[in-house]
């Protein structure tokens, strides 16, 4: 076999064209890395906050809270259940919250965007445990105090600390704490008084959801089918981990859809880089290839060589592109969750599958942009040695 | 090269046999050699002269099996190498062939010692043994201090030296060189005369060279004339 030093080498004496070839190939590996990093940083922040004992309860055929309506006697009927778990007092472990979008300007000048409020009951600290308010305090019920999550704070104007803004005209909010939850989708929502919001929007007559805690997840299928059995309520129980993967979908496989069609347009470019780059290189090389071919290396083994050479210029733009991508995992990046019509904040989130399978994905470009180079390399004849160069 | 004496095939004779070689200019024929004999004996060193585009080195190249006659045989010891198949050819050259070139064809990616060792990457033989090898080859020609040089920091001489330790590496029976003294100066071209001259005494072997120095000539036992297709 020829020493896969001879190709590593033959790379780096022709510098500058293997780095704009491997520069190629790096982008698209980045662009692919870093799109798969953002949909499953997307799935993860939109699935996190799912607890498999929790049941979300929805108007039947409405997809999402936003679409959801549940009349306030339902609310009761619904918590009443056996399955619910209830606190020391014996009240049921239940939130019956209203969630509304809203239009705000951006700090940033990017014009408007939509921003989720939701009116949450006393009790909701209580049944999200995971969410802590760390600056400033809890919005006091029944008031027109907010607290607003970690990532919609500073994003939109008014939405800080201290500061207040109008959920609509004349309804003006007072933000008194900043709170957080493991990234989770929620951090990027504005909790206000359930009454205020009801009024405020005209929800009086009921709420949008109502999560229940189960005594164990093992109760989900009874309460499901408790609840959808009843054909008067005409609501729709979901496990919560079920509802959150559910909501991810539609944006996570729209951004890996995205990244994937962009970087296969990209890599079509890259692998014609490192087919010029190759192909110029056979041509340069075609003495010293006759030279092999006269020592006796055979057409194969010249083959293999210069896929190699031109999989290592691949491999090495893919670190490359995989290492800048990495760099993401300091970027927040928001965009419209389709399901809730709010935006939501997910940062980029870097697996090691993902990694490996972008480095993986470049190097399959270069085999394939190094593969009629080789055939060219492969087929110069044992007499190009004598020849001049 | 110390085993070379015992080796089985420290030298081979050739025999060429009524070969024509045709070249096509686009359908323009040219017959550069015509119904050519030629009998090299084992252990004979050989020169090829003649004026330019005679055809001594399409001659070279078929004795060494990089290129086939039109018509006609070459057979060198035991191999009828007008008869191979691609592949089988290529491994014959890598068992049986030293090749000179005019301009060293050294890699220049690769050290001396490296260059010396690549012959033997298509044998069985471990690293540590490949590594000996070359060093081995790379003394014989006064080199073993430059090994980890690359062509670029050797001059032409030394180049060309590096070349020979290459091609007598694999202890071929048969070495051939194709005017490798045309781009070196008299002292460096005396020097690797007398390489050659070495290696066909002290290691019998068969060498055929392709020169237009006179003075390179002498060094042969033979010296051949190539003229309009035929040797004279
Ligand atoms: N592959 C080829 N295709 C076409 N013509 C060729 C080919 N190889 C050699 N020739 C022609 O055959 C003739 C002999 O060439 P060759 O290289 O054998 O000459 P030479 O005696 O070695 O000359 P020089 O002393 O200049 O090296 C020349 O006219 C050359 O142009
Ligand atoms: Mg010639």
């Amino acid at each position: 076999m020829i020493p896969l030093r001879y190709n590593a080498r033959s790379l780096v004496r022709r510098r500058t064209t293997t780095i704009a070839a491997a520069l190629g190939m790096a982008l698209v590996v980045f662009v692919l890395a870093a799109s798969l990093m953002l949909s499953s940083g997307i799935k993860k922040t939109l699935t996190q906050s799912g607890r498999p004992n929790v049941a979300i309860v929805l108007r039947k055929g409405s997809d999402a809270e936003l679409a959801s309506g549940v009349e306030k006697a339902h609310v009761a009927l619904v918590s009443a259940r056996e399955e619910v778990a209830r606190d020391g007092s014996g009240a049921p472990l239940s939130v019956g919250e209203v969630v509304v979008v809203i239009t705000q300007e951006k700090i940033d000048g990017n014009g408007i965007s939509n921003l989720s409020i939701r009116g949450v009951p006393e009790n909701v600290y209580a049944f999200r445990p995971t969410v802590k308010v760390t600056e400033g305090r809890p919005a006091r019920p029944g008031t027109d105090e907010v607290v607003v999550g970690k990532r919609a704070r500073g994003r939109f104007k008014g939405v800080d600390l201290n500061k207040a803004f109008e959920l609509k005209k004349n309804l003006p909010v007072q933000v008194v704490g900043v709170f957080e939850d493991d990234g989770s989708s929620y951090e990027s929502e504005v909790w206000g008084d359930l009454e205020t919001v009801r009024r405020g929007f005209g929800r009086e007559d009921g709420v949008s959801s109502v999560r229940v805690q189960l005594t164990s997840p093992e109760k989900m299928d009874a309460f499901k089918t408790a609840i959808e059995g009843d054909k008067q309520l005409q609501l729709e129980v979901f496990p919560e981990t079920t509802y959150f993967e559910k909501m991810s979908e539609g944006t996570s496989a729209f951004v890996n859809g995205l990244g994937i069609t962009i970087a296969v347009f990209f890599s079509i470019g890259a692998m014609i880089g490192a087919l010029i780059t190759m192909y110029a290189s056979v041509a340069q090389r075609r003495k010293e290839i006759g030279t092999l071919r006269a020592l006796g290396f055979s057409r194969s083994s010249i083959l293999f060589s210069f896929l190699m050479e031109s999989l290592m210029l691949a491999v090495a733009g893919g670190v490359l592109g995989v290492l800048a991508a990495l760099g993401l995992g300091f970027v927040k990046f928001s965009m419209m969750n389709f399901a809730s019509w709010a935006e939501v904040t997910f940062s980029f989130n870097p697996t090691p599958e993902i990694l490996v399978f972008a480095v993986v994905f470049g190097g399959i470009m270069g085999v394939i942009g190094g593969f009629f180079p080789a055939v060219r390399a492969a087929r110069v004849p044992p007499i190009a040695a004598m020849r001049g160069a | 090269m110390s085993t070379a004496a015992s080796s089985a095939h420290a030298s081979a004779g050739i025999t060429v046999r009524d070969v024509t070689k045709v070249f096509y200019r686009g359908k323009e024929p040219l017959t550069v050699l015509d119904k050519l004999n030629l009998e090299v004996t084992p252990g004979q060193f050989v020169a090829l002269m003649g004026p330019s585009g005679s055809g001594k080195s399409t001659l070279l190249n078929l004795i060494a099996g990089l290129d086939r006659p039109s018509q006609g045989s070459v057979q060198v010891g035991q191999s009828s190498v007008s008869n191979m198949a691609d592949s089988e050819l290529a491994k014959w050259r890598s068992q049986n062939v030293g090749f000179i070139f005019q301009t060293y064809n050294l890699m220049p990616v690769l050290t001396a010692l490296e260059n010396v060792e690549l012959p033997l990457l298509l044998t069985k033989l471990s690293g540590a043994e490949r590594k000996k090898r070359a060093q081995t080859a790379l003394r014989v020609v006064g080199l073993e201090d430059r090994s980890t040089h690359y062509p670029r920091q050797l001059s032409g001489g030394q180049e060309q030296r590096v070349a020979i330790a290459r091609a007598i590496v694999n202890d071929p029976s048969l070495i051939v060189a194709d005017e490798p003294t045309g781009d070196l100066d008299r002292q460096s071209a005396d020097d690797i005369l007398t390489l050659l001259t070495k290696l066909n005494t002290d290691f019998g072997k068969t060498i055929v060279m392709v020169t237009h120095d006179p003075a390179a000539a002498e060094r042969a036992n033979v010296t051949r004339r190539l003229n309009k297709g035929q040797l004279s």
